[in-house]
C-alpha cells in the first residue's frame, strides 16, 4: 500500500537530510506506528505520502503508484484516497459537525444524495450522531477529534494519515479514538500514526516504526515505544 | 460538481471583501470608461481620415464640364472634362515628385457620395437628391488624393501640378488636419495611459483581494487540497468573485460610454461641429467587443481573471 525505496528528503540549506535513504513497506490493512522524536523525520514521511513534498531521491509508491513522479494534475485524485487526522483537528469553526464532515465531500463533487447517505452513516460510525447540529467549540477535544476521524474516513480512504491524533487528548479519551482508529483499520484501511505517546503504543500493540535523524533504527512487527523513552523517563 | 457549494462560497466571499470588490470595481469602471473613450476616439481619427483626408493629404480636383474654374479665369479647364491625355500627364507629374509619397484616384461618383454625406450632416442633403438638387454627380469632379512623405513639403508638387490642363484646384486642409488629428492623438493617447495606470492598479487591488482571501479562507483550502479538491475547484471561488467584480465594472463602464456617445457626442459635437464625420453606436459596439484594440468587455474581464488564475496558483498551491 505504501512502500518507500530509499527514499531521501534533503530541505534546502545545509545540514543532515529529514530522511536518509529510508525504505520500508507497509501492506493494505496493517496499523503502523511511526515514533521518533521530534525532527526524526516523521512528519516529513506523512507529507511525503501525501505528495505534500515530494523525496529528492528514491522511489515512493502509495495506493500502486509511483507518485514522485506523479503529474500534478493526479495528485488530488491520490489525495482522495487517502484520509489525514491532526494534533489540532483542523475542523472549520463556523460549521456545524454535519457541515465539517460534509464539506470533504462536496468539496470532490459527491452529490447530495451520496453526501446525505454517508455523512450520518460516518457520525454514527464515530459515535456522533446525536451531535450532528453542534458547532466544534461546543465539543470536547475528544470529540472534536471524532469529528476529524469522521471527516478523514468518510469518503472511505484506503489510507487513514494520523499526525499525533491523541497529542492534545487526556489519556481516557485517547484510548476512545485509539478504538475507533482500530474499528476502521478493521475495515480493511490502512491506518499510519506518527505518535509520542508511549502509553498508546504499549497498550494498544502493532506494528512499530522508529526513526532517528531520517533513518530507520527499528521496525517491530508488535513493538512497544522503544528503549530510548524509557531511559529518559529513568533520568526524569 | 457542487454549484451549491461554490456559489455559497462566492456569496461569502463577496460579502467578506466588500471594500476590496468595490475598490476593483471603481478602479476598473474608470479605467474602462477611458479605455473605451480612447478606443472611440480612435474610430473617430480613421472617420475623419477616410472622409477628409490626413494630415499629409492634398486633393487636386479634376476639371469638369462647364467647370466653374472657367469663371474665375482660370484657363486650365478650358478643354471641359478633363481627358484621359491629361490625367496621364498630371499622374506622370505626381509619380515624378520626390515630395509625393503616394495618389490615388478617386471618381465623380465617390467624391459626390462624401460631399452628399458631408451636406446631409448640415441638413443640405436636398441639395444633393430630389427634386429640389442643384447638384448632380456629373458635376462632381474626380479627384487625385495625393499622400505626401512630409507633412510640411507641398510646394513643390503644388506648384508642379497647379498650372496642369484639366486640373481644376487644389484642396489643401493639411493645416486644420493637423490640428484636429494632433488634438484626436492626444485624447487617445492620453485616454489610454490614464487607463493603463489605473489598469495596473486595478490588478495591484485584485492580487491584494487574492491575498486577503486565500489568507482569510487558509484554514478551508488546506482541508480542501488534502481530501482531494481538485485545483479548479479550489480557485473557482475566487475566479468567480473576480469575474463578478468584472462584470460589474464594464457594465458602468458601458453605461458612462454610452452616455458619453449619446450626450458628449451625438447631442454634443456632432451638433455643433459638422464638418468632422462622427463615430456612431456601431463604433460603440466595437469599442465594448472588438478584437483590435480590444473592446472593454473582453479587457476587463481579461485584466481580472488571469491574474486571479496566476496568483490562485500561487497562493493556493495544490
Amino acid at each position: 500500500m505504501i512502500r518507500f525505496e530509499k527514499v531521501t528528503k534533503r530541505y534546502a540549506g545545509p545540514g543532515r537530510p529529514a530522511l536518509d535513504q529510508v525504505t520500508l513497506d507497509i501492506d493494505k490493512g496493517e496499523f503502523v506506528y511511526l515514533v521518533g522524536q521530534s525532527g526524526s523525520g516523521k512528519s516529513t514521511a506523512l507529507r511525503l505520502v501525501l505528495r505534500e513534498l515530494r523525496p529528492t531521491t528514491g522511489r515512493l509508491y502509495v495506493a500502486g503508484k509511483e507518485i514522485n513522479r506523479m503529474a500534478g494534475w493526479k495528485v488530488p485524485r491520490l489525495r482522495r484516497e487517502i484520509g489525514t487526522v491532526f494534533q489540532d483537528f483542523r475542523l472549520l469553526p463556523n460549521k456545524t459537525v454535519a457541515e465539517n464532515v460534509a464539506f470533504a465531500q462536496q468539496v470532490i463533487g459527491k452529490s447530495h444524495k451520496e453526501i446525505s447517505k454517508a455523512v450520518p452513516a460516518t457520525l454514527e460510525l464515530v459515535g456522533l450522531k446525536d451531535k450532528a447540529d453542534r458547532m466544534p467549540d461546543e465539543l470536547s477535544g475528544g470529540e472534536q477529534q471524532r469529528v476529524a476521524v469522521a471527516r478523514a474516513y468518510v469518503n472511505r480512504p484506503m489510507i487513514l494519515i494520523a499526525d499525533e491524533p491523541t497529542g492534545n487528548l487526556d489519556p481516557q479519551t485517547s484510548v476512545g479514538i485509539m478504538n475507533l482508529l482500530g474499528d476502521i483499520n478493521q475495515t480493511g484501511t490502512t491506518v499510519v500514526m506518527a505518535t509520542h505517546d508511549h502509553g498508546i503504543v504499549d497498550q494498544f500493540t502493532k506494528r512499530v516504526i522508529e526513526l532517528e535523524n531520517g533513518k530507520v533504527v527499528r521496525d517491530e512487527a508488535a513493538g512497544s515505544y522503544g528503549f530510548q523513552h524509557l531511559d529518559n523517563q529513568q533520568e526524569d | 460538481m457542487q454549484l451549491r457549494h461554490v456559489f455559497s462560497e462566492l456569496r461569502i466571499g463577496l460579502r467578506r471583501n466588500l471594500t476590496m470588490h468595490l475598490a476593483v470595481v471603481v478602479t476598473l469602471f474608470v479605467s474602462l470608461t477611458l479605455a473605451g473613450i480612447g478606443i472611440l476616439v480612435r474610430s473617430e481619427a480613421g472617420k475623419a481620415v477616410d472622409e477628409l483626408g490626413n494630415e499629409l493629404q492634398i486633393r487636386v480636383n479634376l476639371c469638369t464640364e462647364d467647370d466653374p474654374s472657367l469663371r474665375r479665369g482660370t484657363a486650365n479647364c478650358a478643354s471641359g472634362e478633363v481627358t484621359a491625355a491629361q490625367k496621364e500627364r498630371i499622374e506622370q507629374e505626381l509619380d515624378s515628385s520626390p515630395e509625393v509619397e503616394s495618389f490615388e484616384f478617386e471618381t465623380k461618383q465617390q467624391s459626390f457620395d462624401t460631399a452628399y454625406e458631408q451636406a446631409k450632416r448640415k441638413d443640405r442633403g436636398y441639395l444633393f437628391e430630389g427634386e429640389g438638387a442643384v447638384v448632380s454627380v456629373e458635376q462632381w469632379p474626380a479627384a487625385y488624393w495625393v499622400t505626401l512623405e512630409s507633412p510640411d513639403e507641398a510646394d513643390g508638387v503644388i506648384s508642379a501640378v497647379e498650372g496642369l490642363d484639366g486640373v481644376a484646384s487644389i484642396l489643401d486642409q493639411r493645416d486644420a488636419m493637423k490640428q484636429i488629428f494632433g488634438i484626436m492623438t492626444v485624447l487617445k493617447y492620453g485616454s489610454w495611459i490614464g487607463s493603463g495606470f489605473l489598469l495596473f492598479a486595478a490588478l495591484l487591488q485584485v492580487a491584494n483581494t487574492i491575498r486577503l482571501a486565500a489568507l482569510a479562507r487558509r484554514r478551508e483550502i488546506g482541508i480542501m487540497r488534502l481530501v482531494g479538491a481538485s485545483t479548479l475547484f479550489i480557485a473557482l471561488p475566487f475566479l468567480l468573485e473576480a469575474l463578478v467584480t468584472a462584470i460589474v465594472g464594464v457594465g458602468l463602464a458601458a453605461g458612462a460610454l454610452a452616455a458619453f456617445q449619446y450626450w458628449g457626442v451625438e447631442q454634443g459635437m456632432a451638433e455643433r461641429v459638422t464638418f468632422l464625420p462622427w463615430v456612431g453606436w456601431s463604433d460603440y459596439v466595437d469599442a465594448l467587443i472588438g478584437t483590435f484594440p480590444p473592446g472593454i468587455v473582453l479587457l476587463g474581464p481579461a485584466l481580472t481573471l488571469i491574474p486571479t488564475l496566476l496568483l490562485t496558483r500561487k497562493y493556493v498551491k495544490v
